[in-house]
């Protein structure tokens, strides 16, 4: 009976909602016209190369017009690992008895991941340094080095991601985050302020903080998400 | 340095990340004093800014040097600066409370004090900013340190608690974030004060949609019924100091959030109705639901679910006395019902289990916990030399103003069983038959004592001496409904 309730209510709320989106054409530009400054798109699209010298008008955006949010996020990711740390502890005397939930894999598995891993983290790497001129950025290669990172935790049933190494990594990013946005209160004026020269455009060093930012970010996110997947697969079996 | 409201956000980001680093090599008390030095600071920002405000009206900061539309901007006003200051005090309070709170374990206190930290940063944040998905993104730091802190002792019926919240939670994230995506499909905009300005250009039926979105995403952050079922358990089972935390902040910032999309964004006359019915119904079920409870943190968490729905009355009746009614019960509600939690929790804390009638004789055992837990009962009743009295006065004449005769029967049959259920823990802590003489008391340390105190010496002063109040609550009320004013102050600030 409940179960009925439940989908009945869930079949009203989807066509109230597939009803409102059928309202909304799909693929039409919504923009206007995309030359028009008055709109905060328009806006965007026309003045970021211009101003901030940054060829990936995302990352422009992400991190610097709306940086805020940015710092936001980093932060609910840093909430999330601390929130699960917390639940998720184990005293010191149980320590010992700790044991992966994963099963040893085979040698394939060892000797493959043991040649991707360099690459995987290289490439994440590149995909961050490179946030202000490709597309990606920090999330993104943050994401990708955790599933390096990942990939051997799964691997290897004794492979310890260093703890010590993931809290200063975790925490010298996010301070690099803050006093970056600190310095520019101070000289610019407003909180997170491009105070550096903006150089030039598809320049590797051009963007002013941007590029900095996205490193820190990038950081921070990979050494969070390993911490996470750490936690998660360092759960004790059920004897 | 200027003193900005960024200070707010960046100071205690900035003590998130370090403390870590700073607790494992410089010395491990710093992890618990870092938080209270940082909150104290909040506290001084307030005072600073509520000054200022008073002399210019609206302080509104940049960030990142783009002015609002492109950029995001943190506004503080009357309205959201009193919010954001009773944030920081109640926060810099529960700090104190919790500094060396018996539960919490050594080892975890430093995750502890971060997580409480940044949910006052959190609440302050959703307070202050400017910009619609920056509100979401306050709300997600909120609400994960909320999840997290429900489940902090690790038990049982913690994690279920904490469960529960987080999948409700969630889906009011999921609602809010469809909100904002519809409405930036339809205006091309995040920033809220250009929002409200175009509003009216929505079809109607998306604004309808929005704005159930909104209602259904803050309803659950703000305790709404039938939208708080997590409400209960997530009181019930976080650590004492938190429960008081989530009344005095977590809860003020989804009513904000609820107040802003209403009275700013989509000034609909049916909203307010609604807000009126909503409030009514949640109000009329949470206090007879906690007539019911034995538990006494379950009761207190009904009863802060009932105060919320009187709020939102309050807010619904919409005429300006009926706001700083409404700005009233909620300062009211933040700092009495922290005084009853964390008293509360040392009475808990000293019984056999967590039940009412087990608190028989604590009265003489712990006169002065007992002592605060009746002031608080007093006051949030109303009762008149407290402070509860004078918001529960001011909503009442509103609703006679308006001739709604119905609502203010509803108000005072609600606060008579309000009486009764505090009464009778009052009644069985002074006159209960003691069972066990053998129970040792817990005596609360000097801080937790210390800040019990000034708790309770805020509701004597403020219900003798309304008038210190009142005067912010007269400028708040006047900036939330003067719509106008709220998006000039983001339109001068684009030409400058």
């Amino acid at each position: 009976m409940k179960k009925v309730l439940v989908l009945v209510l869930l079949v009203i709320v989807g066509y109230f909602l597939t009803d409102t989106f059928n309202l909304i054409p799909f693929g039409e530009n919504r923009i206007g016209n995309p030359q028009d400054e008055q709109t905060v798109a328009g806006y965007y699209l026309n003045n970021t190369v211009e101003k901030t010298s940054v060829a990936n008008t995302v990352t422009a955006i992400v991190v610097n017009y709306r940086g805020f949010d940015t710092l936001g996020e980093v932060t609910v990711l840093f909430l999330a690992t601390t929130g699960l740390g917390s639940i998720l502890f184990r005293r010191k005397e149980d320590e010992e008895e700790i044991e992966r939930i994963n099963k040893p894999s085979s040698s394939l598995m060892q000797t493959g991941s043991r040649v991707l891993f360099p690459l995987i983290a290289l490439l994440g790497i590149y995909v961050f340094i490179h946030g202000h001129l490709t597309p990606g950025g920090g999330f993104q290669g943050g994401a990708i080095i955790a599933t390096g990172f990942l990939l051997m935790l799964i691997s290897y049933k004794n492979f310890k991601a260093g703890h010590t190494m993931l809290n200063w990594v975790e925490s010298l990013a996010g301070i690099t985050f803050v006093s970056i946005g600190l310095w520019g209160l101070l000289t610019g004026g407003t909180f997170l302020e491009n105070v550096l020269p903006a150089g030039e455009l598809n320049n590797l060093i051009s963007g002013g903080v941007i590029p900095i930012i996205y490193i820190a970010v990038g950081f921070k996110v990979a050494a969070e998400l390993t911490g996470v997947l750490d936690i998660l697969l360092n759960i004790k079996p059920k004897k | 340095m200027v003193i900005s409201p960024v200070h707010y956000i960046a100071v205690p980001l900035l003590a998130a990340f370090t403390i870590p680093l700073l607790s494992k090599y410089i010395h491990k008390e710093l992890a618990r004093i870092v938080p209270g030095i940082v909150l104290l600071y909040s506290v001084f920002v307030s005072i600073v800014l509520m000054m200022q405000v008073s002399e210019v009206g609206v302080i509104s900061e940049k960030i990142a040097g783009w002015s609002a539309p492109w950029g995001i901007n943190l506004m503080f006003t009357p309205f959201s600066g009193f919010l954001a200051s009773l944030m920081s005090v109640v926060g810099f309070l529960i700090w104190l409370y919790s500094y060396n709170f018996k539960k919490i374990e050594q080892s975890q206190s430093q995750k502890y004090h971060i997580l409480q930290m940044m949910m006052v940063t959190g609440a302050i944040g959703i307070v202050l900013t400017g910009d619609i998905f920056n509100l979401f993104v306050f709300m997600e730091i909120t609400a994960i340190t909320a999840y997290s802190l429900t489940s902090f002792y690790r038990e049982r019926d913690g994690a279920e608690a904490g469960f529960k919240y987080l999948l409700i939670g969630s889906f009011a994230s999921v609602m809010i974030l469809l909100a904002v995506m519809i409405l930036y499909t339809q205006l091309g905009t995040l920033n809220m004060a250009e929002i409200a300005q175009n509003a009216h250009l929505i079809p109607t039926p998306l604004r309808a949609t929005i704005l159930v979105l909104f209602l259904v995403g803050f309803g659950i952050e703000a305790e709404m019924f039938p939208l708080n079922g997590w409400a209960p358990d997530a009181y019930s089972q976080s650590p004492g100091p938190i429960g008081a935390a989530f009344a005095g902040i977590v809860v003020k910032a989804g009513v904000y959030a609820l107040i802003r999309v209403i009275f700013t964004l989509f000034d609909i006359h049916g909203a307010y109705d609604f807000l009126i019915y909503g409030g009514l119904i949640t109000m009329i079920i949470a206090e007879t639901a906690a007539v019911a409870q034995t538990n006494l943190k379950r009761m207190l968490a009904y009863s802060s679910i009932g105060q919320m729905g009187f709020v939102l009355i309050a807010f619904g009746i919409g005429t300006k006395t009926a706001i700083i009614g409404a700005l009233f019960l909620m300062f009211n509600h933040a700092v009495i019902k922290s005084l009853l939690f964390m008293s509360g929790s040392y009475l808990t804390y000293n019984s056999l289990n967590k039940k009412i009638s087990a608190l028989a004789g604590l009265g003489k055992k712990l006169p002065i916990v007992s002592l605060l837990f009746g002031l608080g009962a007093f006051a949030i009743v109303g009762l008149p030399p407290f402070s509860g009295f004078w918001s529960k006065l001011y909503v009442l004449t509103a609703a006679a103003d308006q001739n709604m005769l119905l609502l203010i029967m509803a108000i005072l049959a609600v606060s008579i069983i309000e009486i009764i259920y505090y009464f009778r823990v009052v009644s069985t802590l002074y006159y209960g038959k003691q069972e066990d003489e053998e129970i040792k008391v817990q005596k609360p340390s000097i801080n937790a004592m210390v800040s019990m105190l000034i708790l309770g010496a805020t509701i004597i002063v403020v219900g003798v001496y309304p008038d210190i109040i009142t005067h912010f609550l007269n400028n708040a009320a006047d900036m939330l409904l003067d719509k106008a004013s709220y998006i000039q102050a983001v339109l001068t600030q684009n030409i400058n």
